[in-house]
């Protein structure tokens, strides 16, 4: 609560990520052989901003990220974070999966010290950090299982941690609470939102639930069409932060309906064409 | 008591006794130049034991063995990870590795002595030959089974080629290996046997074939128990540090 009432007084309740720009993606698409998957995407993210994307399964939301983060190599356009141009992953970005991504052959330690191993920490800074992010993720006690041994939700929460310790400026999301069940996407959502509050960084956050999108977002970006492009940019201006609270103001609701408004008349086509 | 009554121990006991009387009464009743009774294959076991013969047979067994065996996973599992990583390279040797792991490898035996005479190296290569493709094989087939996702985890953490081998690759791919290794010891024996048959004038094997021979059937049973065994204890063994690999697979 006290890193809360911080940010407060430094800015305005509203984020409204007008920092410097981290990532700037200008032009960028993306083709899989004859399947053109995005053309022509521009986006912007500022320091401490959360974007959202959504858009219906099969838009490449998920393929964008894997660019941005430079698993993916583009067919034009690029992918500049912090003046540094993406072709390859770089350090300090950091990527939290859809399907956790844990090894199954290491502990909930060992997974999260993964990464700040690979960027060549000392060991007694990782002795350091490791245990405080299992802390801040509350999988305290469960250093030693292994990723069989815990649920879903504790998996995710170890995947989140493993991002966490490498201290990103950037944290690339990818549907990261879609394999998860429903109770436990809500109690991780805020769980997120209120590290993020202690820690606020950078972070896209692929997701295709429209309320997940608009109670982390400060912006939600929604992709349309094929192939894909960037169709419309909303404004999130729901203060910060956001609890649970938030789900229940009236400008929640409406920012939902306009995003679904937005998203909708795509969404019943992609239906259709799928039961065609 | 109820425990070890109820458990896995009576069934155990019980099928060990009834296995050893079986033999004792079918001994007693057949010509002893086909099969000697239990009793008599103990005390002919003893016998050699006794007399130092065996412990040096089973020394040169064990040494080549060992040797062939430690040859077959130090060249087999780098090569299979190798394999595995390089696919041009595995399609251009795949039919090879099919053929040769498909050949049963006692026809190459001739061959090997033609080329190579009766040294040790030939009965090695005999042991290598018979242990390699079990763990060649697995090996490939684990390495080539790992989820990308797991390759594409490594590679957003930035992980070079070398990490990626030391904290992905390798540790997903050993429980495979292991599994290997574990089929490659029985095939491993039968090298060895058949190596010493053709090949030796030293070894269980061709102990063996002298006591056949000279129709001494009760040191051919105590020789055929003690590679049983040897067999056996090799296999748990295997079957141990596969388990000891694979604990984090549920």
């Amino acid at each position: 609560m006290v890193a809360v009432s911080t940010r407060e007084k430094l800015k305005p309740m509203v984020n409204s990520g007008n920092n410097a720009i981290r990532i700037r993606v200008r032009g960028l698409g993306k083709r899989y052989g004859a399947l053109e998957v995005f053309r022509g995407i521009d986006l912007e993210a500022g320091d401490h901003e959360i974007v959202a994307i959504v858009g219906p399964s099969g838009c490449g939301k998920t393929t964008l990220l894997r660019c941005i983060d430079g698993l993916l190599a583009v067919d034009s356009g690029e992918v500049v974070v912090d003046s540094e141009r993406v072709t390859s992953p770089i350090a300090g970005v950091a990527m939290v999966f859809q399907h956790f991504g844990l090894f199954p052959w290491k502990t909930v330690y060992d997974n999260v010290a993964y990464g700040l191993r690979m960027a060549g920490i000392s060991r007694a800074e990782i002795t350091r950090r490791v245990p405080h992010f299992i802390n801040l993720v509350g999988l305290k006690g469960f250093e030693k299982a292994f990723p069989y041994q815990m649920s879903g939700g504790m998996q995710q929460r170890c995947g989140l941690a493993r991002a966490l310790a490498i201290e990103p400026r950037v944290l690339l999301m990818d549907e990261p609470f879609a394999a998860v069940d429903a109770q436990t996407r809500e109690i991780l959502q805020f769980e997120l939102l209120r590290i993020w509050e202690q820690r606020p960084t950078t972070m896209l956050f692929v997701t295709h639930s429209i309320e997940e999108a608009v109670l982390m977002g400060d912006r939600v970006v929604v992709l349309k069409g094929r192939p894909s492009n960037i169709h419309e940019t909303i404004a999130i201006d729901l203060p910060r932060p956001r609890t649970r609270d938030t789900l229940r103001e009236p400008r929640f609701g409406e920012l939902r309906e306009r995003v679904w408004g937005t998203l909708m008349s795509e969404a019943r086509q992609a239906e259709f064409q799928l039961g065609a | 008591m109820h425990r070890i009554l109820s458990g896995r121990y009576l069934p155990f006991a019980l099928s060990l006794i009834a296995g050893v009387a079986l033999w004792e009464l079918a001994g007693r009743n057949t010509s002893a130049a086909f099969m000697v009774p239990f009793s008599e294959t103990m005390l002919r076991l003893w016998e050699l034991a006794a007399s130092g013969a065996l412990a040096v047979q089973f020394l040169d067994s064990a040494t080549l063995f060992i040797t062939g065996f430690a040859l077959a996973l130090l060249i087999g599992m780098p090569f299979g990870l190798l394999l595995a990583r390089l696919q041009s390279l595995r399609i251009a040797l795949e039919p090879y590795i099919m053929v040769l792991y498909a050949t049963p490898m006692v026809a190459l035996i001739p061959f090997i002595l033609s080329m190579m005479g009766f040294g040790f190296a030939p009965k090695v290569l005999v042991v290598f030959l018979f242990a390699i493709f079990p763990i060649l094989y697995n090996t490939i087939e684990g390495a080539r089974s790992i989820k990308p996702e797991l390759i594409e985890v490594a590679q957003s953490f930035r992980s070079n080629e070398w990490a990626l081998w030391r904290e992905v690759i390798v540790p997903y791919t050993l429980p495979f290996t292991m599994t290997g290794v574990r089929q490659a010891v029985g095939r491993g024996l039968v090298g060895m046997v058949a190596a010493e048959f053709f090949l030796s004038s030293t070894g269980l094997g061709q102990a063996i074939m002298m006591s056949s021979q000279n129709f001494d059937t009760s040191a051919v049973f105590a020789l055929i128990l003690v590679i049983g065994l040897l067999g056996v204890g090799l296999m748990r063994l295997g079957l141990t540090i596969e388990n000891r690999f694979a604990r984090w697979r549920d």
